[in-house]
């Protein structure tokens, strides 16, 4: 155990009745989260605001990335009733706004992106006034299964580049590929009808101010309006480990640095995740004009 | 009546651990429910315990640096 956090890697325990409900309803529907599987430390306080995000396609994944904690290996046959699972899960915790992702499968034709239209088309039927964000893998650069995603026009579509293209071969590895995943983004933006498009990095790796600017200038380039960026912390001793614990104000820093250059919605705090408080901060186009949500798909 | 306060499952798939890092209230304490009753640390974050009820603290049943699981009990309330 690492006793040596800074005092802003602190967060509430899991606790209480509104906890336990959100618990016991993902266990009912037999649901994977990313906050489980990520052991993420901030889910003691989503799931007590009765939010979560579903991690679609299993909980193992084909890659192996040095900073987490998805298992990885061969993973099991896609289930074909879990878009409808996770659509009930929408409609039962009356969510306004639903986060999909997955974990990659690049062992599947198109990597998964049928089941997340699937689960899109799932929680359109069950909760039609939810905005619907996904967060996916890159499906290998293949185009035509980011398109499969954007068919079903999500609210939000999200590809995390998770950190600077310098550090990519030690904290992703081989299988990712940073032009790769800025692709996905590019064709997204591109895409009609166009979502918002939106990423996430971590900090804390060992990257520059000048590479985090760098990261952000390439996100605009390719069309993304939302990113958050938040400190990376290693799940357990089997992950790399935090080079280091960057301060609040430096996250001020970059928030400032985000909307200078032009992005729309930025996140970025030490415990901030790319789908950390996501209906607050894609909150303000949905309450001033009719949600994407409701448009014929 | 007296209450005994366990360390919540986070509904991890693994192992759930953490390990006393302080106590933030000491015995013979009134606590309200939801005040921190103690801060832990897992590998990936420190974390405060808030307290399911108000009551009296009348015994801590783990110490500092002990290494303790979702289930076990962490302390006693006279409620």
């Amino acid at each position: 155990m690492n006793k040596g956090f800074p005092e802003w890697i602190r967060q509430a325990w899991g606790a209480g009745p509104d906890f336990r409900n959100t618990r016991e309803l993902i266990e009912d529907l037999g649901l994977h989260t990313v906050c489980q599987s990520a052991r993420c430390p901030n889910r003691g306080q989503c799931w007590r605001r009765n939010t979560a995000t579903f991690m679609i396609l299993g909980d193992v994944c084909t890659r192996n990335c040095a900073y987490c904690a998805v298992r990885n290996g061969p993973p099991a046959p896609v289930q074909p009733d879990e878009p409808e699972r996770v659509a009930e899960a929408v409609r039962r915790m009356r969510l306004k706004h639903a986060v999909v992702t997955s974990v990659t499968r690049d062992d599947l034709a198109d990597g998964g992106a049928s089941y997340f239209a699937q689960t899109i088309q799932a929680i359109r039927h069950a909760s039609p006034g939810t905005v619907v964000e996904v967060l996916t893998p890159d499906f290998g650069g293949a185009v035509d299964a980011v398109s499969t995603v954007l068919q079903r026009v999500p609210d939000v579509f999200g590809h995390n580049v998770e950190t600077v293209p310098r550090l990519y071969p030690s904290v992703r590895g081989s299988a990712a590929d940073y032009a790769r995943s800025l692709e996905v983004l590019k064709w997204a933006a591109n895409f009609t009808p166009k979502p918002i498009v939106k990423s996430a990095f971590m900090v804390g790796h060992g990257e520059s101010r000048q590479e985090v600017r760098e990261t952000l200038e390439d996100l605009v380039a390719a069309g993304c309006v939302a990113v958050c960026i938040g400190q990376y912390l290693r799940p357990t001793p089997s992950q790399r480990e935090v080079v280091e614990f960057v301060p609040p104000q430096q996250f001020e820093e970059y928030d400032e640095m985000a909307r200078a250059l032009g992005f729309e919605y930025v996140a970025a705090a030490p415990l901030v995740r790319s789908s950390y408080w996501a209906d607050r901060l894609i909150a303000a186009p949905f309450a001033e004009t009719p949600s994407p949500a409701v448009r014929e798909v | 009546m007296r209450y005994e306060v366990t360390l919540p499952s986070m509904g991890d798939d693994s192992d759930e651990s953490a390990k006393v890092s302080f106590w933030l209230v000491k015995e013979g304490e009134i606590v309200m429910e939801g005040d921190d009753l103690i801060e832990l640390t897992t590998d990936k974050a420190a974390f405060t315990v808030p307290s399911p009820k108000t009551g009296t603290l009348v015994a801590r049943t783990v110490d500092e640096d002990d290494d303790i699981a979702a289930g076990d009990v962490i302390c006693i309330l006279e409620v």
